[in-house]
């Protein structure tokens, strides 16, 4: 067996024992566990509580814009620090890219504010 | 692209060029020509094909007898990265076939009426000339693989936008069966072109690759069959003809007269060309099994022919039977055989190009090609019933017509080299007369019906359009010299191409007692 | 803060002429935002094509004035090495920029019709290209993989821009998933090329690797086979090709031209720059392994395309078998394959779009039944030739030029000997035919008294593909220029 091929049964011998180990859990549980399934067993868990309504539940749909946008100005927060920590390093050449940096987000903000994202209808 | 081809200065007119680029570019006025006034088309279209056809007619005359070279060369180049050329020349071989198609082009165009679409039929037919010669002509392999490629969108149109009932079936049949033998010749040219080049620049030059001879022999062979896969789709040999029947079938009529005319032959000028000159050894090696597939494509193309209900599916049948002739011939590898192959492939051009002809005009006429249906046409439409004669004699070889010269010299020179093949295919002959002459007899003969009663007779436009036909027929039968002694050179040219790579030697014809000299490559089998 | 010594930074020197065109089209698609928010009313769909149009012509043309750099002074690359500016890039940018125009072309009269927003669709259009011109010209992995998702990000949210078909958010989600899991595949692999060879700047991978020789290679071989399960997923290669019929399906028509053009051209730019330019010295390594994926996704793309009902799904399958003939070229390792490799995506770039282009104009995106085409042959001859042209180009008829494509790449496997991978191609280069002639046949063999269907044409529509079939028929009929054009790009890798 060539050398190329060796170092590839490696992964292949990884990947039998992952099946081989998975299955033989499962196959064992399977053996050992007893099976009396009723109706009440059957139904999806929750807290103990019996579920009410269906499992595509609405939410509502405004809260998701929300979330974007402060996702979006969370990653702006996350960059702005360490930037401003070397605030002296980076002197006028870095007070420039953060410009550009936070006028495109801006503008990002804006657009959205004129698209009235922004109200709560 | 005109630039590009006439970029170069020629000493003479560059005619081949020209044989090429006229009908693309009758097309090319057809389709500009204003849908108001359908019956320019096919004018305008015959017009052109018949300058093509002049042109080929001028090749003939400039052709040069003794020179068993290629003549009227034109070289410029297409490609320079891929060292590819635009290469055309004519032998001896390819001669007559640029002739056939320069011929038959206009006179279907004139003979043969679409009903609907003129347009693109005309445009469509125009192409068909065009790649036609240019496969003839190529000398360059990638231009060859272009043009033999090529061909198969216009036939398909013309299958699938004028044919009969089957015709989504047939086209597609058609187009994907030739297209698969292609393939891997393909992969096979760009193989011999690269593993010849030896460290030098790689040219796709059949005469120069041809003269090279740089593979070594195993590569050669399996070279050779990705080859001989393409050629005997297209020739077809059994049991790869499947197709032939169901297109020429399904084709109108011009389609068939074109396909059985011009088409097949390029699966037997492919071998000649292709195979016996580029892969001199590996031919000698696969012959025994390639004349053998010969001999039963003539057996087995005559049995099912004589079974044929559809008169023109019997034609059909009957291209395998004759095609099988003509691969027996190339394989035998005598002055004779050959020179009957190459004067065959003409041969069944006009009388198979007669007959499919004919069979459409019955079918204008009557509305179908069911044997069982006809009968007794002989005393409605007479002067019908006599060129159909002559066509089919031709077809069955009785001496005195086209087709008893090239069966003879295919079967003389076999002989020599391949007896029992030959004894074989003998047979073909007496079963060609069976199946044509009985198809004759149920439908020509016997009492007519009242619809027979009413079929019309040839009119003159349709028997000026079988003229030339029959007169080729005749013509060749009688005094098939003009053509033999251009054939010959080539012809000769290409065996002690054959015997200078390989270890075959002609029997010599002069001598009563036939040696089988090739034993030993025979024996391999 | 007094014991913090204060030096003076010094960035990297950057050649603000090579990212040129991508900053024009990131500068486009701002403007196009700004001005689509301060106008009163909505902006019209005729401002948006124009400022996309003129941002891919002013892009064009510096791309044009790097190229005589590039023949002048020879490659160089920018930013710490992490950019490359070689015939490559250009060749890329070029072809990413034919591409941007087209589907801005083809979405003037779909927008309209389907009455989307333009000013958004613009915007991430011009973001996908900038992308897609990073990924192409990218000389690290870091920066690579930020091309890709700018080119990804802005393809899911164009196919869900179409927010009244449900089947358009389908596929905007099984994009985006398989997506982000391709994606994952491809930072695995980066980080354990990093680990393997201690950087992610390709010239240095390069240099490491023709240095250095491993006792035991299994990092830097999982590193490969990663980077290729991710860049498989973004050109659609099989067995990761699953996501690419439902996805190409349910999008707008003129972004499943984007995906199946550029999206793919910008996978195989990254795939040739990371194996072909800097694992060169292990293609011993990575060449059987991308030639077994070449041959499953030849087999599967074409056989499965055959099976299809659906045109636009059919197409997609084509597509697949496409990658797969790229693939072929990819494998042989060499200079020639590359450039088989460049010709062959050029060529398939301006006919697949020109396919999509007449797919979405024939009617709406629900559904493309084979027999919305019968009969277009005599209704709308020019219209039916035009694609009839472009689908015997794909399936590599002589005279077009999609043979002068596959012509190369098999030239460039049997000069690496590898027949029986040129074999394979060409086998199945006739079964993929047989699907093309359905669309053809369904075109033309029409029965008496049949009428065929009278699609409403914007104009743009009809220039690009009377432009892609032009483009098509001259390639294959005198091709030097571009084959030269490909032959001074393949991809150098040179510090800077």
């Amino acid at each position: 067996m060539s050398e190329l091929l060796r170092s590839y049964l490696t992964v292949g011998i990884f990947g039998v024992a992952a099946i081989a180990m998975a299955g033989a859990m499962l196959t064992i549980a399977r053996i050992l566990r007893p099976s009396r399934p009723t109706r009440q067993k059957l139904i999806a868990y929750e807290s103990g509580v019996d579920p009410v309504g269906g499992d595509w539940a609405q939410s509502q749909i405004r809260y998701y814009v929300f979330a974007v946008l402060f996702v979006l100005f969370d990653v702006e927060a996350v960059f702005i620090f360490p930037w401003a920590t070397r605030l002296e390093v980076y002197g006028v050449f870095g007070l420039v890219e953060m410009a550009i940096f936070i006028f495109i987000l801006l503008l990002g903000l804006f657009y959205a504010w004129r698209k009235g994202v922004l109200r709560w209808v | 692209m005109m630039q590009l081809l006439t970029a170069q200065s020629v000493a003479s007119f560059p005619v081949l060029n020209a044989l090429i680029i006229v009908p693309v570019v009758g097309a090319l006025v057809v389709v500009l020509l204003p849908n108001s006034r359908p019956e320019l088309m096919r004018p305008v279209g015959a017009i052109f094909a018949a300058i093509a056809g002049a042109f080929s007619l001028y090749v003939m005359a400039e052709f040069s007898v003794q020179d068993p070279g290629f003549q009227l060369q034109s070289i410029q180049s297409w490609i320079p990265s891929l060292g590819i050329n635009w290469h055309v020349g004519v032998d001896g071989i390819s001669l007559w076939l640029v002739v056939l198609t320069g011929l038959i082009t206009p006179i279907v165009l004139i003979a043969v009426d679409p009903h609907h679409d003129p347009k693109p039929y005309t445009a469509w037919l125009l192409l068909l000339q065009a790649g036609s010669f240019g496969a003839f002509l190529a000398l360059d392999l990638f231009l060859f693989f272009v043009m033999f490629e090529i061909v198969l969108v216009p036939m398909y149109m013309l299958i699938g936008g004028w044919g009969y009932d089957d015709r989504r079936y047939a086209a597609t049949k058609f187009f994907l069966y030739t297209m698969a033998g292609s393939a891997l010749m393909l992969v096979a040219i760009i193989s011999v072109a690269t593993l010849s080049s030896g460290g030098q620049d790689i040219t796709f030059n059949v005469i120069e690759l041809a003269q090279r001879q740089a593979l070594s022999t195993n590569t050669a062979r399996l070279c050779f069959l990705a080859f001989v896969l393409a050629f005997v789709i297209k020739v077809p040999v059994v049991p790869v003809h499947t197709w032939l029947p169901d297109a020429h079938t399904q084709a109108p009529t011009a389609g068939s007269v074109v396909l059985a005319a011009v088409m097949l032959k390029l699966g037997t000028y492919g071998l000649l060309r292709f195979g016996l000159y580029l892969f001199p050894e590996a031919s000698v090696w696969a012959a025994p099994t390639l004349a053998t597939l010969g001999v039963i494509g003539v057996i087995y193309g005559a049995i099912v022919a004589t079974m044929q209900k559809d008169l023109k599916r019997l034609v059909a049948y009957s291209s395998v039977a004759h095609m099988g002739f003509i691969v027996l011939g190339i394989f035998a590898f005598t002055t004779q055989s050959l020179e009957g192959g190459v004067l065959q492939m003409i041969n069944h051009g006009l009388s198979t190009g007669a007959l499919f002809l004919m069979v459409g005009m019955l079918y204008e006429r009557r509305k179908t090609r069911a044997i069982s249906e006809l009968s007794g046409i002989q005393s409605a439409a007479p002067i019908f019933a006599g060129f159909f004669t002559v066509a089919m004699l031709s077809s069955i070889g009785v001496p005195g017509l086209n087709g008893f010269v090239g069966e003879f010299l295919v079967l003389i020179g076999s002989y020599e080299t391949r007896r029992w093949w030959t004894v074989i295919a003998a047979t073909g002959v007496i079963l060609a007369a069976l199946y044509l002459l009985w198809a004759y007899q149920r439908v020509f003969h016997g009492e007519p019906t009242a619809d027979d009663e009413k079929t019309a007779d040839l009119s003159l436009k349709e028997g000026l359009v079988l003229t030339p036909f029959l007169v080729g027929i005749v013509f060749l039968g009688v005094y098939p010299k003009p053509l033999l002694e251009r054939i010959e050179p080539a012809v000769n040219n290409l065996i002690s191409h054959l015997e200078d790579h390989s270890d075959y030697v002609q029997p010599d014809p002069g001598a009563p007692v036939v040696v089988e000299r090739d034993h030993g490559s025979k024996d391999d089998h | 803060m007094g014991s913090l010594q204060l030096v003076g930074f010094v960035g990297p020197s950057v050649n603000w002429w090579a990212l040129l065109p991508q900053i024009i089209l990131l500068g486009a698609a701002l403007a196009v935002l700004l001005v689509s928010a301060l106008a009163p009313q909505r902006a019209s769909t005729v401002f948006t094509t124009v400022t996309t149009l003129c941002a891919a012509l002013t892009s064009f043309v510096v791309a044009l004035g790097l190229w005589s750099d590039v023949k002048a002074d020879g490659p160089s690359s920018s930013i710490a090495s992490a950019f490359g500016v070689d015939g490559f890039s250009i060749f890329f940018t070029v072809l990413i920029l034919i591409g941007l125009a087209t589907t801005a072309l083809l979405s003037h009269g779909y927008l309209d019709r389907e009455e989307m927003d333009p000013p958004e669709f613009h915007a991430l259009l011009l973001c996908s290209a900038a992308g897609a011109i990073v990924m192409a010209s990218a000389n690290d992995l870091i920066v690579m993989f930020l091309g890709l998702e700018a080119l990804s990000i802005g393809i899911y949210v164009m196919i869900a821009m179409h927010h009244r078909r449900s089947e358009a958010r389908e596929s905007a989600i099984k994009y985006f998933v398989l997506g982000a899991f391709s994606s994952a595949f491809l930072l695995y692999g980066i980080a354990l090329t990093y680990g393997a060879t201690g950087s992610t700047n390709l010239v240095h991978i390069r240099s490491y690797l023709d240095a250095v020789v491993f006792q035991d290679q299994h990092l830097l071989m999982a590193a490969m086979a990663l980077l290729l399960v991710g860049l498989s997923f973004k050109v659609a290669a099989a067995p990761f090709h699953f996501w690419a019929p439902d996805v190409y399906q349910g999008a707008p028509s003129p972004v499943t031209g984007w995906m199946a053009s550029i999206a793919k051209a910008a996978g195989f730019a990254a795939l040739l720059r990371i194996f072909f330019a800097a694992f060169a010295s292990h293609d011993v390594d990575w060449a059987p392994i991308v030639g077994a994926l070449a041959v499953i996704t030849l087999v599967i793309g074409s056989v499965m395309a055959i099976l299809q009902t659906d045109i636009k799904r059919m197409l997609a399958f084509s597509s697949v078998s496409h990658a797969g003939y790229v693939l072929v070229a990819v494998h042989s390792a060499s200079a020639t394959g590359t450039s088989a490799a460049l010709f062959y995506l050029f060529t398939y770039t301006l006919m697949v779009l020109g396919s999509f282009a007449i797919v979405g104009a024939m009617g709406p995106d629900d559904e493309h039944p084979l027999s919305r085409y019968t009969g277009l042959g005599r209704s709308r001859p020019v219209i039916a030739i035009g694609f009839t042209v472009l689908l015997l180009a794909q399936a590599g008829i002589p005279t077009t030029s999609g043979f002068i494509a596959k012509f190369q790449v098999i030239a460039a496997a049997v000069e690496s000997e590898s027949y029986f991978i040129a074999g394979v191609s060409m086998v199945t280069a006739v079964i993929g035919a047989f699907m093309y002639l359905r669309i053809v046949m369904a075109m033309y063999v029409v029965d008496e008294g049949e009428e065929g269907p009278r699609p409403i044409w914007h104009w743009t529509t009809s220039v690009v593909v009377l432009a892609a079939v032009g483009f098509t028929i001259i390639v294959g009929l005198v091709p030097q220029f571009l084959i030269e054009f490909a032959r001074d790009a393949v991809p150098v890798l040179v510090r800077g």
